[in-house]
C-alpha cells in the first residue's frame, strides 16, 4: 500500500467524517514520504565489478536459495549487500569483508579453475560450510544480547548477516516469504497458525 | 474574556506537548486568548509523519541503524525504543543541544510541535489514594497537597476526551478509568492469566490501559493496528497534542501557536510580584521577542520548565524564580525500569495473531499494598508491563547453516517469549537534583542543565524484589525456560518519566507550587508538567500530568473571573 492508498483508506474508515475535517489531506509533500519513496535497494550505486557481482549474487543465493518461494537474488539481496558494505559498514568491517571476499574468489579459482557461481550447489554449500567451520569461534555465533553488528565478525558471518537481513527486510522477502499487511484494521490474538505459515514482518520488535 | 491593552495575550503556555496541548485547549475553550510557545519546529498532523507505514524495505539500510550518525549526533536520543530512521525527525539532535551530567542521565527530547506526546508509550493509569498518601505515611518527601478525590473528576474529564481503552478491575491500587472497550489478548496471555489466577492469586494480569482508540471517538478513528504508533498516526488513533488537544484549541479561534520559540526567561514585575513578560528567542532568525500576558503556564517538560525558572532569577528570587523554598531543581525522580524477567513458553504454539497490537499487558502493583506496608525492608512498589511475541528470524539468525533449511527455519515463528518490564517507584530525594552550569551555555546563550541524580537504596531494593517476584510469576505462569534476563542498568531518565524539581505542597517554605499548581510566591505562574510532582508512584505519569493541567486551568480561570488574578 502506498501513501496515497493509505490516506484514502484512512479517510474511508472514519466513516461520516470527511478527510479534510480530520486533517487528512494529501499534499505534494506527502508524495515524498518514505512509504511512497523507492525501495532502499533501488538506490543508484556501483562499487563491485561485474565479476564480483556475479560471485556475490551466487554467494547470497547459496545462503538463501530460491525454493518454492523466491530466493536472495529474486529479492535483490546482492544489491543490498553491496550497498551495505560500502555505505553502512565502517572501514574496518569493510576491509574484513572485501579481503575475505577477494580471498574466497581467489581460492575458489585456484581449487576449481572456475568461479564460485559456476560450481554445483553442493560444492558451493560445502565451501561455505568450511568457511563457517573455520569461523565458529567468532562471537557472532554467541547466544545472548543481539548486537547491531559484530565488528570483528569474519567474512562468512558478515555475508550471512547481510544476506539474511537483506532478504527478510526486502519487499520480496517480506511479502512473498514472510507475511505483511500495512493496515490490518483489527487485532486478533487467536489467529490459527498452520504448520507451514510464515511469521509476520515484525514491526514491534 | 478580552485582551486588555496591558497584555498581548490572556495567557502564555510554554510548550505544546502533552500538558501544553491540554493547557491550550482548556484555556482557549474558556475564552482566553492564548499564545503557545514551542521551541521545536512546526510539524503538521498527518502530513509530516514521514515515517508512517514505511515498511523495512523503504527505510534507509532496510532498518539497520546508521551507527556513526547516532553515536556522533544522537547518542542519548538513540537509546529510546521510539527512535529510528522513521522517527528521527521528531527528536532533538544531541550534539546541537548539549547538557552536562555529574552522573549518567538520559534526557530524551523532541524538537517539534506536539513534543513527546507524539512518541509517548500511551500507557494510561490513574494514581491511587495510596500513591497520594505515600509521602505522608512513610516520611519521604513532603505530603501531597491533594488526594485522590481531588483529582478523580479530572481524571474522568481527561479520559473522556483522550479515549482510553482498558478493562475494569475494581482495584483500589489501580482505580479504573473511563474506558473504551479493551484490546484483545493473545491466547498465550489468557493462558498465563488463567495460571496466575490459580498459582499466584495475589497478582492481577490485565490488558494494558492505553490512549489508543478501540472505536471511533471524538472524530478520531479507531486504531488500524499497523503497530509503531510513535511514527505518528494520520488517523489520530492514539492521543497526542497533534491529534486532539491542539486541533480543539485551534477550533476556538483563540490560539496563536508559535513554533521555533525558545523561551529564555520570565521577567518578574517586582511591584505586582507577577510574571510580566516572557522573553523568547526565535531559533531560526535569532530575533529576540517579548510577550506579555495575564497568566503564564509552564508546560515545557519537567527539566525544561525548571531550567527556565532557574534561569529567571531576580533580586527577589536570586536562586530562581518562585524558589523561596530552595526546592526548585531538587527531588528529581524517574522510574527504575527494565526487563525484570523474560521467559519462554511452549503453550499455544498453534496460535498466532493478526494485527499489530500497540499495547501489552499490565500487572498492577501488588507489593506493600495497604495492610502489607511493614512486611518488606523497602517502601513503595512497582508495576510490571508485559509483552509477548513469538521469536522470529530477527532474534535468532546468528546461527550455523545454509540453504533451504536455514531459510525455512528462519521464516517461521518460534516459541513465545514473555518479557516482563518492571517500573518501580523512585523516592523524592533532595540530593537528586539538576542545576544550571555556571559557564557552559547552549547555542541560544542559555545556561546548560547539569544532572546529578542516581538510584539509591530503596530503588535498588525495589528492583531486586521485582526481579525475584517476576521469577516467581514466570514459574507460576508456566514458562519452560527463564532466560535470566535482568536489565537494570538504565540510568535516571531512562524511563522518560522524569518528574519533580518544582514540587507541589502546602508549605511555601518547602514547595514551589501550591495545591493548584500555582507558584506559591508568583500568583500568575502555573507549572503543570512533570516538574510539579511531589512523589512518583510507579504508574506511567502522563495521565496525571494531564488531569493536573486541566484542573489548574479551571482554577486559574476562576481566579481571573473572581478578579484575583
Amino acid at each position: 500500500m502506498n501513501r496515497r492508498e493509505f490516506l484514502e483508506c484512512a479517510a474511508l474508515l472514519i466513516g461520516g467524517v470527511s478527510a479534510s475535517q480530520m486533517g487528512i489531506t494529501l499534499t505534494v509533500e506527502q508524495q515524498r514520504h518514505m512509504a511512497s519513496s523507492p525501495n532502499y535497494i533501488d538506490r543508484k550505486m556501483s562499487y563491485f565489478n561485474a565479476a564480483q557481482r556475479a560471485t556475490l549474487a551466487m554467494l547470497t543465493e547459496t545462503v538463501i536459495p530460491r525454493t518454492e518461494s523466491p530466493g536472495a537474488i529474486d529479492a535483490g539481496v546482492p544489491r543490498f549487500v553491496e550497498l551495505m558494505v560500502f555505505e553502512w559498514l565502517n572501514e574496518q568491517e569493510r576491509n574484513l569483508f572485501v579481503d575475505g571476499f577477494d580471498a574466497l574468489m581467489a581460492q575458489v579459482q585456484r581449487d576449481h579453475q572456475q568461479p564460485f557461481e559456476a560450481l554445483a550447489e553442493k560444492t558451493r554449500v560445502s565451501i561455505l560450510e568450511d568457511l563457517e567451520s573455520a569461523a565458529s569461534d567468532s562471537s557472532w555465533y554467541s547466544f545472548g544480547e543481539i548486537p547491531v553488528y559484530v565488528s570483528d565478525a569474519p567474512f562468512i558471518c558478515q555475508l550471512k548477516e547481510l544476506t539474511i537481513w537483506g532478504f527478510f527486510t526486502s519487499e520480496v522477502g517480506g511479502t512473498q516469504v514472510l507475511r505483511y499487511e500495512a493496515m490490518p484494521m483489527k487485532f486478533d490474538g487467536h489467529q490459527k497458525l498452520r504448520d507451514d505459515d510464515s511469521s509476520w514482518v515484525s514491526v514491534l520488535i | 474574556m478580552s485582551v486588555t491593552t496591558q497584555y498581548d495575550f490572556d495567557a502564555i503556555v510554554v510548550g505544546s506537548g502533552i500538558t501544553g496541548g491540554w493547557a491550550a485547549k482548556e484555556l482557549t475553550e474558556k475564552g482566553l486568548k492564548v499564545l503557545v510557545l514551542e521551541r521545536g519546529r512546526e510539524l503538521r498532523h498527518g502530513a509530516d509523519y514521514t515515517g508512517e507505514h514505511a515498511p523495512d524495505w523503504k527505510l534507509p539500510f532496510q532498518g539497520k541503524p546508521p551507527r556513526e550518525l547516532y553515536a556522533e549526533e544522537y547518542p542519548v536520543q538513540s537509546t529510546s525504543y521510539a527512535f529510528g530512521e522513521a522517527t528521527r525527525h521528531f527528536f532533538v539532535n544531541d550534539k546541537q543541544n548539549p547538557y552536562q551530567t555529574e552522573k549518567p542521565f538520559n534526557w530524551i527530547r523532541t524538537d517539534v510541535v506536539g513534543g513527546r506526546s507524539l512518541v509517548w508509550g500511551r500507557q494510561t493509569y490513574r494514581w491511587s489514594q495510596q500513591d497520594f498518601a505515600a509521602n505522608q505515611r512513610d516520611g519521604h518527601g513532603i505530603p501531597w497537597p491533594i488526594g485522590y478525590d481531588d483529582i478523580a473528576p479530572w481524571y474522568s474529564y481527561v479520559e473522556k476526551f483522550i479515549g482510553v481503552s482498558g478493562e475494569k478491575l475494581g482495584l483500589a491500587e489501580l482505580p479504573d478509568s473511563e474506558f473504551l472497550p479493551p484490546m484483545g489478548m493473545h491466547k498465550i496471555e489468557e493462558t498465563i492469566r488463567g495460571r496466575l489466577k490459580r498459582k499466584a492469586p495475589d497478582v492481577n494480569l490485565t490488558i494494558g490501559r492505553t490512549a489508543v482508540l478501540t472505536q471511533n471517538h471524538n472524530g478520531r478513528a479507531a486504531c488500524h493496528y499497523c503497530g509503531p504508533c510513535h511514527r505518528g498516526c494520520s488517523t489520530g488513533s492514539y492521543f497526542s497534542s497533534q491529534s486532539a488537544t491542539l486541533p480543539a484549541a485551534t477550533a476556538t479561534g483563540n490560539m496563536t501557536l508559535r513554533p521555533n520559540s525558545v523561551v529564555e526567561k520570565l521577567v518578574l514585575d517586582s511591584e505586582t510580584g507577577k510574571v510580566s513578560e516572557v522573553r523568547v528567542i526565535d531559533s531560526q532568525t535569532g530575533e529576540r521577542l517579548r510577550f506579555r500576558s495575564r497568566l503564564v503556564f509552564l508546560c515545557a517538560s519537567t527539566v525544561g520548565s525548571t531550567q527556565l525558572l532557574l534561569n529567571s532569577g531576580s533580586e527577589a528570587f536570586p536562586n530562581g524564580l518562585a524558589n523561596r523554598s530552595g526546592a526548585l531543581g531538587r527531588y528529581l525522580m524517574d522510574h527504575v525500569h527494565g526487563i525484570a524477567s523474560m521467559g519462554i513458553f511452549l503453550d499455544d504454539m498453534d496460535s498466532y495473531w493478526h494485527g499489530n497490537r500497540p499495547n501489552g499487558t499490565y500487572i498492577p502493583r501488588f507489593r506493600n499494598l495497604p495492610g502489607q506496608e511493614d512486611q518488606n525492608d523497602f517502601v513503595r512498589g512497582y508495576g510490571i508491563q508485559g509483552n509477548v511475541v513469538r521469536m522470529n528470524w530477527k532474534v535468532n539468525y546468528h546461527r550455523k547453516g545454509f540453504g533451504a533449511n536455514l531459510k525455512d527455519s528462519l521464516r517461521k515463528p518460534g516459541p513465545w517469549v514473555w518479557a516482563m518490564v518492571a517500573f518501580a517507584e523512585c523516592l523524592p530525594d533532595k540530593r537528586n537534583h539538576l542545576y544550571l552550569h555556571p559557564n557552559k551555555r547552549d547555542r541560544f546563550g542559555i545556561p546548560q542543565v547539569v544532572f546529578d541524580a542516581q538510584w539509591r537504596e530503596n530503588e535498588y531494593k525495589l528492583w531486586e524484589d521485582a526481579v525475584g517476584q517476576s521469577e516467581r510469576i514466570l514459574r507460576a505462569a508456566g514458562a519452560v525456560l527463564n532466560l535470566k534476563q535482568h536489565e537494570s542498568d538504565s540510568p535516571v531518565g531512562g524511563a522518560v518519566h522524569e518528574m519533580g524539581t518544582a514540587r507541589m505542597g502546602n508549605d511555601p517554605t518547602e514547595a514551589v507550587l501550591n495545591a493548584h499548581n500555582q507558584a506559591h510566591d508568583v500568583p500568575n505562574l502555573f507549572v503543570t508538567d512533570g516538574a510539579c510532582m511531589t512523589s512518583a508512584s510507579c504508574v506511567n505519569p502522563s495521565l496525571t500530568y494531564m488531569a493536573l493541567t486541566a484542573r489548574a486551568c479551571d482554577y486559574a480561570v476562576k481566579q481571573m473571573q473572581a478578579g484575583v488574578l
